[in-house]
């Protein structure tokens, strides 16, 4: 991994953004209301609405409107919410970190419930744990993220009354509370992207298992423990990488319904209600937000595999 | 003296849906202390199931038929695995064939060396690394510190062979199988490694079974030789006779195939015009974006003609650009210079039109991949015969031009042998009438016998239709029996062309001499 390949991976990351911010700029254009209408309604009078749309700026050509917006959002500031009248960019940044604290804890929990599984699944082919993992597997991919969550809660919060049915604690200020509260939004977000990894790290492994350099390791009398670990867990995860930064995606995409149930201050639900509001500064920073969380994940998925795997050298 | 390896009687069966299949039939070998016994077979012989056997490393459905495979008298098939475990890498160890597949990709070399003394001899990591450095010595790799800690894509084929070969000497075994141990790399590197493997034998007193489809290769390092055929063993001799006076048909079919330069198939001369020339002809690969990429040069400023009729060879070690340059001329590869064919100059493979493309064609190496899977026969055959203008109704026409049964074009290439496969890709690439057939080593997945009978096709197709062949393979021995002219590349660039007969004079490039030094004729009979 040399410096000039990061440099040029940074570089892409600027040129997504540039697009990124080009497309979501050029959505909110084409809404079929604009700003000026959104605040003064329907009835407003020609006059009225001219006047606004003078005062907002909404009069200037597309290229000037769209400077005049990313210029100071590359300076971190969004404009003012249209709908709370405070600057976008901390209320969405505060949202965007809950959103990670949620993302990060269904992604830990996936790793810890997949990878066991996967293995074991793949070690005991067409044994009773594969057949639980695939059950498993098949369940996770098939129900979307609102029926499991439905389920969930029917089950945890509202027959057993185990955990709360909605909200958000911070578990900065209070931890077992906090805690509580995020445990099924994390089971829901988790259990789709098990599907995928048990899925992919089952045939990973049994590939691998099956290669000429495992066959050699048992050649040479190692435990089959020895094996396992230090010849084939390695090579089978490699691709698994690829797998949880592409889920990252789905994950992002999944949270807006998973925060929206179980009604979590993220990002997601900050963008829904910025979107039912109209609320233009925070749609564009939030969706800039997330695209941006995307590439620097796949960056660190692409940095972690260079890390692992010695063949890969980005030059 | 009493044997190292014993196997009386034994006899393996494979369960598939159709029924047993049996592998090996009453197999009897033995090996004494310091002696390697070759065991020559073609593939679906039985030689690499004989491995497995003795290794206890059989597929699940290996049904075993009897017989005792001893080492040094205890049976390997009474064993449970704790017990094999501890004979595994320790008293007998295995030397593979591909030393690219058979290393693991993410762990440094020298862990890979040093765990199997940690392992059975109970060296901590320090004394087993000190080990692991003497080793890596007495293999004859000049940098072991260096070596030890980079990973397989570091190193050359040959280093990684030499890392595999020490990890199997590294607890002393008392027995060593060797598997194809140079099939897999360069003409120059398998040499080397078998010198390496020949000085090894004398100073680790070494007990061996040599297993390879090449009975000359064998016969050259083993002291005996056994060749089996469809799971048997049908001949046994000392390896100095076996070669010269074998006793049974199948072994003289066997001796025969294996290519000897004295002995020319291809008699007639070239023709005097000029087919298809190269002037400064070169091949990049990779290009520059965004920034400035390295860009990898395949083959750099190639001259030469090939006249009409001819047999012009090519060999190089791989790498060293023939590949490449048979794509560029095939029109598959982007090239710079200039390419004439019959008097016509084309610059871009842009250029090249329907009549150069029907003109040249190309057979790969493999035909598991350059033929379409689920196609049948037929199907590959008619698409260039409607491209060019002829109908299907040839197919059988062309099916018994490369002696297969018309019967074959309703078949899947997955239900014919790997020599049928590519006897499919040549009538494929003779549909279209070619002048020029590039057969791109064609030969190097198929066993010396099955060389031989494609040859002999390819050379009676020639006679028929005047084809002249770039041909090209890394057994100089057999350029030296079919090639009108050989051309040497090395690291993309060409440094020797010379007429077949000249090759033994003194007039040839440093490297041609090596390449010559490291395929010796068979003993002749």
């Amino acid at each position: 991994m040399s410096l000039l390949w990061l440099m040029r991976r940074l570089l892409l990351i600027a040129y997504t953004m540039i697009v990124v911010s080009v497309v979501v700029f050029a959505i909110t254009e084409a809404l079929p209301a604009d700003a000026a209408t959104m605040i003064l309604g329907q009835n407003a009078t020609p006059a009225a609405l001219a006047a606004l749309r003078a005062r907002l700026g909404l009069d200037a050509p597309v290229w000037l409107q769209y400077w005049r917006w990313v210029w100071p959002a590359l300076h971190g500031n969004f404009g003012i919410s249209m709908r709370t009248n405070l600057p976008v960019a901390p209320a969405m940044l505060a949202a965007l970190s809950r959103s990670l604290m949620l993302a990060a804890a269904a992604i830990l929990l996936m790793l810890l419930i997949a990878v066991p599984l996967g293995l074991a699944a793949a070690l005991g082919r067409s044994g009773p744990i594969d057949l639980i993992a695939g059950l498993v597997s098949y369940l996770g991919v098939s129900l979307p993220e609102f029926v499991t969550a439905t389920m969930l809660l029917i089950l945890f919060a509202d027959r057993l009354g185990w955990l709360p049915a909605t909200g958000y604690v911070s578990p900065a200020r209070h931890l077992v509370d906090g805690v509580r509260h995020l445990v099924l939004p994390v089971v829901t977000v988790a259990l789709v992207m098990v599907a995928h990894v048990v899925r992919m790290l089952r045939s990973e492994t049994i590939d691998v298992m099956a290669s000429d350099y495992i066959r050699a390791a048992h050649l040479k009398g190692l435990p089959p423990r020895v094996v396992l670990f230090r010849h084939a867990l390695r090579n089978a995860l490699l691709p698994v990488i690829t797998v949880v930064a592409l889920d990252v995606g789905y994950v992002l995409g999944g949270i807006i319904v998973v925060e929206q149930i179980f009604a979590i201050p993220g990002i997601g639900r900050a963008l829904i209600v910025a979107i039912q509001s109209r609320d233009l500064p925070s749609i564009q920073a939030g969706a800039l937000m997330m695209a941006g969380t995307y590439a620097v994940v796949n960056l660190l998925s692409d940095i972690a595999y260079a890390l692992l795997d010695k063949r890969i050298r980005y030059e | 003296m009493s044997a190292v390896l014993e196997i009386e009687n034994y006899s393996l069966d494979y369960a598939t849906a159709a029924g047993n299949l049996h592998v090996l039939d009453q197999v009897s070998l033995a090996i004494a202390p310091g002696e390697v016994l070759g065991l020559v077979g073609e593939s679906g012989s039985g030689k690499s199931s004989l491995a497995a056997a003795i290794m206890r490393l059989l597929p699940t459905n290996a049904r075993e038929q009897g017989g005792a495979i001893r080492l040094g008298g205890e049976n390997l098939r009474s064993l449970d695995q704790p017990r094999l475990r501890a004979i595994r890498g320790r008293r007998i160890a295995m030397v593979f064939q591909d030393p690219a597949t058979s290393l693991n990709p993410t762990l440094p070399l020298g862990r890979q060396l040093s765990e199997v003394m940690e392992c059975h001899l109970g060296l901590a990591r320090g004394p087993a690394r000190t080990e692991a450095l003497a080793l890596l010595r007495r293999v004859e790799i000049t940098d072991p510190e260096a070596i030890f800690h980079r990973f397989p894509h570091e190193v050359s084929g040959g280093e990684k062979q030499r890392v595999v070969i020490a990890t199997a000497l590294a607890c002393h075994p008392e027995l060593v199988l060797l598997d194809e141990p140079t099939t897999a790399l360069d003409v120059l590197t398998g040499a080397r490694i078998l010198d390496l493997l020949s000085r090894l034998r004398t100073e680790f007193s070494m007990s061996g079974l040599y297993i390879s489809h090449d009975l000359s290769l064998v016969s050259r390092f083993a002291d005996r030789v056994a060749v089996i055929r469809r799971g048997r063993i049908v001949e046994e001799q000392p390896a100095p006779t076996i070669f010269r006076a074998p006793l049974e048909p199948y072994t003289r079919q066997l001796a025969d195939a294996v290519p000897r330069p004295e002995r020319r198939l291809v008699t007639d001369a070239a023709g005097e015009n000029e087919l298809l020339g190269l002037t400064g002809l070169s091949v990049r690969h990779g290009r520059p974006v965004l920034l400035p990429n390295r860009v990898k040069i395949a083959v750099e400023a190639v001259s030469f003609a090939i006249r009409e009729r001819e047999i012009f060879g090519m060999i190089g070690e791989s790498g060293s650009g023939k590949s490449s340059l048979a794509r560029a001329l095939a029109g598959i590869l982007p090239f710079r210079g200039e390419v004439r064919f019959v008097g016509r100059s084309i610059a871009r493979p842009a250029e090249m039109d329907r009549a150069y493309r029907r003109a040249v064609q190309i057979v790969f190496q493999n035909p598991d991949s350059s033929l379409n899977p689920r196609h049948r026969v037929a199907q590959i055959l008619a698409r260039p015969l409607r491209l060019f203008g002829a109908t299907p109704a040839e197919i059988p026409r062309l099916l018994e031009d490369v002696h297969l049964p018309a019967s074959h074009a309703r078949r899947f290439p997955h239900e014919l042998s790997g020599g049928e496969k590519q006897r499919v890709a040549i009538a494929r690439a003779f549909a279209a009438r070619p002048r020029l057939l590039i057969c791109d080593e064609i030969t190097a997945s198929l066993d010396v016998s099955v060389q031989s009978r494609v040859i002999e096709l390819l050379l009676a197709l020639r006679r028929t239709h005047g084809t002249a062949y770039l041909f090209i393979t890394h057994d100089l021995n057999l350029l030296r029996q079919i090639a009108h002219r050989v051309a040497v590349m090395y690291r993309g660039r060409l440094v020797d062309l010379q007429y077949t007969a000249a090759l033994g004079g003194t007039d040839v490039h440093a490297y041609t001499r090596d390449l010559i030094t490291a395929s010796p004729a068979p003993v002749s009979g």
